[in-house]
């Protein structure tokens, strides 16, 4: 039985990837796009009410939904100025039955640590602004991130809805710090509208590129990443710089593919960076109009 | 929590005392050399700035493992040991490769601050890296439904730990006779501003992934796998904020330090061969 259905699944694989490589002869994909081109992208925010920031990333078939809280928390010896934030990613079994169980939890430990590294530099994200009192309080994020569907390519739509839910974070304005006696008094601005926003400026876009045969190609859907060799994940700001880099997949790449590679990734994330930024203003102006359309939550 | 009784733990909240020390700790990068001229200046170990550690080799160090290597590039010093491949435990579909298990882990005395028994986040991040590292170069169609387990242990760290296992768990694959498609070597480069330096130890790390006030803001580690016969890198890993230029030109740095350590590493393994057959020779001729 075991066998059957693997070789069954060993013919679909091997007729995807006859069409998948073909194609690629006139520099077209399976759904018409060229190689650097992305599937169409949905974004919404501010869908969570309970949480502080949240946004709704849905990628052709993949469908993200981050939600961002703030807590307190005392800032780490080594780092008294920062605060802090932390990624979580859930591979719920809804996306695909292989997350059941613990199946998804390499996954989602890999696009965690990922994230983490890619903020990891203060050119990306400054903590400073989080510390409240230094080595005594500060702001902890805590960013959780749902996956909903998986349709390819969930680290591109994943920094998409976290830099969409980090810009629409609101942290509650502290008015007055006050040591008294060792413990902390903190008062809070009453107006629960009195917040202040993170500076997303710098915050990196994940650009994941896929090698398919000699073809470079961005946003893979599944059935390309199947027929990959090797994927390769670049973080890149607006203004082009590189964040982080790291090979994703099983598979080695030459040194002048990578090289290439990274010129098309620079490329492409600040284009994706740009368009994301028109986005979100967009996306700002029509909470801000007096009755924002609502489209639901999962339309 | 669940509170581990068998091991000696710490109190539950206890800070590291290298955090009150003086501040000169933290003075400005040229602190780290001893002169202002980048390209002239050695560093605080009286290297230059494009110079590898020296390095030790040795496989066969680990009597009950299948296969095993030690490495030690001066401070940071790395034991891994790989076993027979097993079963994949829990597994109910049958899986057409064979698969790697890399646990890393840093030995508890290994850093200036205590590690706890259990793998910690960076420790995990370094696991996969180091498993995304080695699989290209492993024929993993030789063992279906089998994995290999390769532990990684970190006696002392002292920069260059995620690149210092990669060579050594690549050593000890092939000393365990795992079919493989080449050797992997691997190295590490550190970047502050204008300075590119070759095999960053641990202070020169965090050097480097600390951002300075100044016109080139580039900054961050790299990490590259190599497989030299094929020229094919398994892995780069890097971290900070750099432009493309800046991260080619490490590149190409880190893939000549992965070429010069290829050839000890292979005369390592020609080493313990020789040894190995001029040990069993002895015997016939008595």
């Amino acid at each position: 039985m075991v066998k059957s259905t693997s070789y069954l699944f060993f013919f679909i694989s091997f007729g995807n990837f006859l069409s998948v490589y073909f194609i690629f002869q006139n520099d077209l994909r399976n759904d018409g796009r060229s190689k650097q081109d992305y599937r169409p992208i949905e974004l919404e925010l501010d869908i969570v009410t309970h949480a502080n920031g949240s946004a709704r990333v849905r990628l052709a078939n993949t469908d993200i939904l981050v939600g961002v809280k703030t807590e307190i928390d005392v800032p780490t010896s080594n780092r008294p100025e920062e605060g802090k934030i932390e990624f979580f990613v859930d591979c719920s079994a809804n996306a695909t039955p292989e997350f059941e169980g613990k199946g998804g939890q390499d996954l989602a430990t890999e696009i965690g640590n990922y994230l983490g590294s890619s903020f990891a530099s203060p050119l990306s994200f400054d903590l400073k602004p989080l510390c409240i009192l230094k080595g005594v309080q500060c702001w902890k994020l805590y960013v959780d991130i749902l996956i909903l569907e998986c349709g390819g390519n969930l680290f591109d739509a994943v920094s998409l809805a976290v830099k969409a839910a980090l810009y629409n974070t609101m942290v509650p304005r502290v008015e007055t710090v006050a040591m008294d006696g060792g413990n902390v008094d903190l008062q809070l601005s009453g107006d629960p509208f009195d917040c202040w926003r993170l500076d997303i400026t710098n915050i990196p876009c994940l650009v994941t590129l896929t090698k398919i045969g000699e073809h470079l190609i961005v946003d893979p859907t599944a059935e390309e990443e199947e027929c990959s060799m090797a994927s390769l994940v670049v973080a890149v700001t607006e203004s082009g710089r590189i964040n982080s880099l790291c090979k994703t997949s099983v598979g080695s790449l030459h040194p002048q593919t990578l090289t290439d590679a990274l010129k098309v990734g620079v490329e492409v994330g600040v284009g994706l960076n740009k368009a994301l930024n028109e986005a979100l203003g967009r996306e700002e102006k029509r909470l801000q109009s007096n009755k924002p359309e609502r489209f639901g939550f999962l339309k | 929590m669940p509170t581990d009784n068998r091991r000696i733990q710490g109190p539950e909240i206890s800070t590291p005392y290298c955090v009150f020390g003086s501040s000169t700790e933290n003075e400005d990068e040229d602190g780290c050399f001893k002169s202002t001229d980048p390209l002239s200046s050695t560093r605080k170990d009286g290297r230059a700035l494009l110079e590898h550690r020296k390095i030790y080799m040795k496989t066969g160090v680990v009597s009950q493992a299948k296969g095993s290597a030690y490495i030690e590039l001066n401070n940071t010093k790395v034991i891994c040991s790989v076993f027979d491949p097993r079963e994949i435990p829990n597994r109910v579909e049958y899986s057409q490769h064979g698969e790697l298990f890399c646990v890393l882990k840093f030995a508890p005395f290994s850093c200036t601050t205590r590690r706890s028994h259990q793998q910690d986040a960076e420790e995990k991040e370094l696991s996969l890296n180091l498993k995304r590292a080695l699989e290209p170069a492993v024929c993993r169609h030789e063992f279906p439904n089998f994995q290999v387990d390769i532990y990684v242990l970190i006696l002392e760290s002292d920069g260059g730990s995620l690149a210092a296992s990669i060579t050594c768990a690549g050593l000890a694959l092939a000393d365990a006779h795992v079919p493989m498609y080449d050797l992997v070597t691997a190295a590490s480069l550190g970047v502050a501003g204008d300075v590119l330096m070759k095999d960053p130890s641990e202070e020169e790390e965090k050097l480097c992934s600390q951002h300075f006030e100044r016109s080139n803001l580039n900054h961050g580690l790299i990490t590259v796998s190599l497989m030299g016969a094929h020229t094919q890198i398994t892995q780069v890993w890097q971290t900070g904020s750099m432009t493309t230029t800046c991260v080619s030109e490490s590149l190409t740095h880190l893939i000549q330090s992965c070429e010069e350590t290829y050839p000890i590493a292979q005369r390592c393994l020609v080493k313990s061969v020789v040894d190995t057959i001029s040990k069993k020779k002895v015997p016939e001729q008595s």
